[in-house]
């Protein structure tokens, strides 16, 4: 066996063996996006399953406003109906059920009684921190697209991730129609 | 879209927010304290090395000792081969070449100097190791802040409203973080900490106060709270324990070299032995028993707790010949244990802990850069830093888990400080001893003063009193009025074992009068740390495992929070410039003076150890052709 026969063998074993880690590194940032994707997906549907609880606990005090609680009940039917739907209705239902309760909660501020009763309260932060765990989950879902796209793009494997069947992923941007809802000072 | 806080904006202590100044994003700063933490824990293995250089030259000889005798014994029943003391004699030659060219008479090849290197330091590096690994596996189960676990700790309660808060915030951040939400422990106490306790990820735990529920906001708890899930998730957990682990070998070590003079060191290898049949018995159970045997090795380290010191006095008190034989006969091993002492304090403190205690700080460093990253906003962890270290009262667990809160408990910033725990041990076994002398005369024999088991044994029966043990609630009611006399109070001013069996499922009631109690106690102590002190805290950073506030909030400024920093003053730097110039020259003198006693200590020990073993030898020459 000549010299330069070896040579060339021992540069092609060092290839496969680097194109073996790369994609193995790639599967899994692109394994950790996926469920990223599927958490966000699971804090909605909790979302789902507490407004009706919600609805319930303030309908008595907010008789007035009726048609908020309508418009709340009404966006969240829409949103688990879409549930198993495209991508793109999902999004758009569920930013509105955002939207509705963004209203909901602005409208709720209104009655000083509400903030009086502990089991408003308790579901008010109840509210709270769904809204703020699916943002939470998006942040999460954006940070490891991020580290999968940026893993995809650096030197030496931007030339190779093609090839190998991996393309960067999407993130999540904000829908509009959400709103930010102001600080309300007591 | 993110529902921030209501009715909470106004803070008066903020600079007013014009907007994003960030000059580092927190993905940088991240970089940074990661490649910090590789060249701090080479450091750190550097500096065991060294620290581990004078202890196996010390430790080698007697290791030898100990095989030469054994083998003398063994050679009585069972004759050894001729070829085996030839090659312990060619040992002990490349010993003695080595250890003279070391001194400086001889020269030698250098291959003759690395067999006589390795024969000098592998067998006491070999032990070291192998302790080191052993205490690894030992302890690894329970992790780090078991002595946490002891405490009265209890569940979230969900229907109320700041608890339930509190659960949301740990939930919202684990789902940030990607990590599976830590279980919490509550403690109702008025003071404002937190800790993350535990192995893994998979497996940890977040210690917080009622008092801090109290003082922070939803915003400040976050970044607090984002800050623990962080470094859980960074595996600071594990480094946390391999820092005292690294610690508990040397005290392990001393423990062994002490045995056969002290009592209190053989205890303590009879727990470790205890412990470790019965590791697989582990858990929740198992935490407290490890914390406390890790307290006890880390105490061993200790000079003023010494049992030569102790034996040498004994000596002049009881004369008995067996005694004074014994003494006489492990001579040699005092000079050993001096020697090995010495480096151990040493090394320990100009070289060691510095080197961890700087990887513990960039630790920290990187986890308040994750939490910025978890939040995306720093100005909640600022406050919350801010708010926690203008109110700094003790939180009751082991001393070896200060390094593991958010802020440092008030007391010393070193990993391990006996004074306090002494005194408080003190305390607690005068009050502890003095409800005994209440009860029937089947009470088991009362624990030392100085063990970490009577503060088990304290928890334990408050713990059987809570679930509604009779002998128990006996105990603790007398307990607490030995505690009232002995503090000079009136019995109803103390918590009673009903309100904290009341506090653990949810009565509001009880829960206001502990943190109450827990209040005054605090009043009562003195709080090291002041709110207008920030600029210059205790703990300046040198020998801390927590990084002084100033320097945190500078780190988290530069990441865009809007926080006020005073510069340290240019007369600071000269004061300490000039008292640098000033004393270094007298601290260099003494670093040198120390190097070359513990240099004449391990001389005299090889020394020593030779005339013993050839006097030995002899013996045993005698012996054979009588």
């Amino acid at each position: 066996m000549s010299n330069s026969l070896i040579g060339i063998a021992a540069v092609a074993a060092a290839l496969l063996v680097w194109l073996v880690a790369v994609f193995n590194s790639l599967v899994v940032l692109r394994a950790r996006v996926r469920d990223a994707w599927s958490d966000i997906d699971v804090q909605l549907k909790r979302r789902h399953d507490l407004i009706p609880n919600l609805v319930a606990a303030v309908e008595g005090y907010m008789a007035h406003e009726r048609s908020t609680l309508e418009a709340v009940t009404r966006a969240r039917a829409q949103a688990v109906a879409l549930a198993n739907g495209t991508v793109a209705g999902r999004a758009r239902a569920e930013s509105a059920l955002s939207g509705a309760l963004a209203k909901f909660v602005a409208v709720a501020e209104q009655y000083p009684q509400l903030r009086a009763v502990e089991s408003v309260q308790l579901l008010q932060e109840q509210l709270t921190s769904t809204e703020n765990r699916i943002a939470f989950a998006r942040q999460f879902y954006n940070d490891e697209v991020m580290k999968f796209n940026t893993a995809q793009a650096v030197f030496p494997r931007n030339l190779v991730a093609g090839i190998l069947g991996f393309s960067p992923a999407t993130m999540f941007a904000a829908q509009d129609g959400e709103r930010e809802i102001a600080k309300v000072s007591v | 879209m993110r529902i921030a806080e209501h009715g909470m904006s106004a803070n008066t202590t903020k600079a007013p927010a014009i907007g994003p100044r960030v000059s580092e994003s927190f993905f940088d700063a991240q970089r940074r304290y990661r490649r910090a933490t590789w060249r701090l824990s080479l450091a750190s293995v550097l500096a065991a090395t060294v620290m581990g250089i004078p202890i196996a030259l010390t430790i080698t000889p007697l290791l030898y000792a100990a095989g030469l005798i054994i083998a003398e014994i063994v050679n009585i029943w069972m004759p050894l081969p001729q070829s085996f003391w030839r090659l312990s004699n060619e040992l002990a030659h490349y010993g003695l070449i080595t250890f003279g060219w070391i001194t400086g008479n001889q020269t030698a090849n250098p291959k003759v100097l690395l067999v006589g290197g390795a024969v000098l330091l592998l067998p006491g590096a070999l032990l070291s190791v192998a302790l080191w690994l052993g205490i690894n596996s030992l302890f690894r189960r329970a992790g780090v802040g078991g002595a946490l676990l002891a405490l009265n700790a209890r569940d979230p309660n969900p229907s109320e409203l700041s608890e339930l808060r509190l659960s949301d915030v740990v939930q919202e951040m684990a789902i940030a973080a990607g990590l599976p939400a830590p279980r919490i422990m509550l403690i109702d106490s008025a003071a404002s900490n937190a800790a993350a306790i535990g192995t893994s990820p998979h497996d940890a735990r977040i210690v917080i106060t009622r008092g801090m529920l109290d003082r922070l906001n939803r915003d400040e708890l976050e970044g607090a709270l984002a800050h623990l899930v962080a470094s859980i998730g960074n595996g600071d957990l594990k480094i946390a324990f391999r820092v005292a682990s690294v610690f508990e070998t040397f005290g392990l070590l001393v423990a062994l070299i002490n045995s056969p003079f002290g009592p209190r060191s053989r205890r303590t290898l009879w727990r470790i032995v205890r412990y470790g049949l019965r590791a697989k018995r582990t858990g929740d159970a198992g935490a407290p028993e490890a914390a406390a045997v890790a307290d006890l090795l880390s105490g061993g380290a200790n000079l003023d707790t010494d049992d030569i010191d102790n034996l040498f006095d004994a000596t002049y008190k009881k004369r008995s010949v067996f005694r004074s034989i014994r003494n006489f006969l492990l001579f040699p091993i005092f000079f050993t244990n001096v020697a090995i002492k010495l480096s151990l304090w040493f090394f320990s403190l100009s070289l060691l802990e510095p080197c961890m205690a700087l990887l513990w700080r960039t630790r920290v460093y990187l986890a308040d850069a994750a939490a910025v990253q978890l939040t995306r906003n720093p100005d909640g962890l600022a406050e919350a830093l801010r708010k926690l270290n203008s109110e700094r009262a003790p939180v009751p667990g082991g001393a070896w888990a200060a390094h593991l809160f958010l802020v440092n408990p008030a007391g010393s910033d070193r990993m391990n400080d006996p004074k306090e725990e002494a005194a408080g041990r003190q305390m607690l076994a005068k009050m502890w001893a003095a409800s005994q002398q209440n009860e029937g005369a089947d009470s088991p024999a009362p624990s030392r003063a100085n063990s970490p088991l009577l503060i088990q044994e304290v928890l334990a029966t408050g713990r059987a009193a809570v679930a509604g043990d009779h002998k128990a609630l006996a105990r603790m009611a007398a307990f607490r009025q030995a505690a009232a006399t002995a503090l000079g109070k009136s019995p109803d001013e103390l918590p009673t074992v009903e309100d904290m069996a009341a506090a653990q499922h949810g009565d509001k009631a009880a829960i206001q009068r502990l943190l109450r109690f827990s209040q005054k106690m605090n009043a009562n102590q003195p709080i090291k740390g002041d709110a207008n002190r920030v600029s210059r805290e205790s703990g300046t950073g040198f020998a801390g495992f927590h990084p002084s506030l100033k320097r945190r909030l500078k780190r988290l400024d530069r990441m865009g929070a809007h926080v006020k920093i005073e510069a340290t003053g240019r007369k600071t730097w000269i004061v300490i410039a000039a008292l640098a110039l000033l004393l270094g020259p007298f601290a260099l003198a003494g670093v040198a003076l120390l190097l070359l006693l513990i240099a004449i200590m391990m001389m005299s020990s090889v020394a020593f150890l030779a005339v013993w073993m050839a006097f030995i030898h002899q013996i045993f020459v005698l012996f054979l052709h009588h």
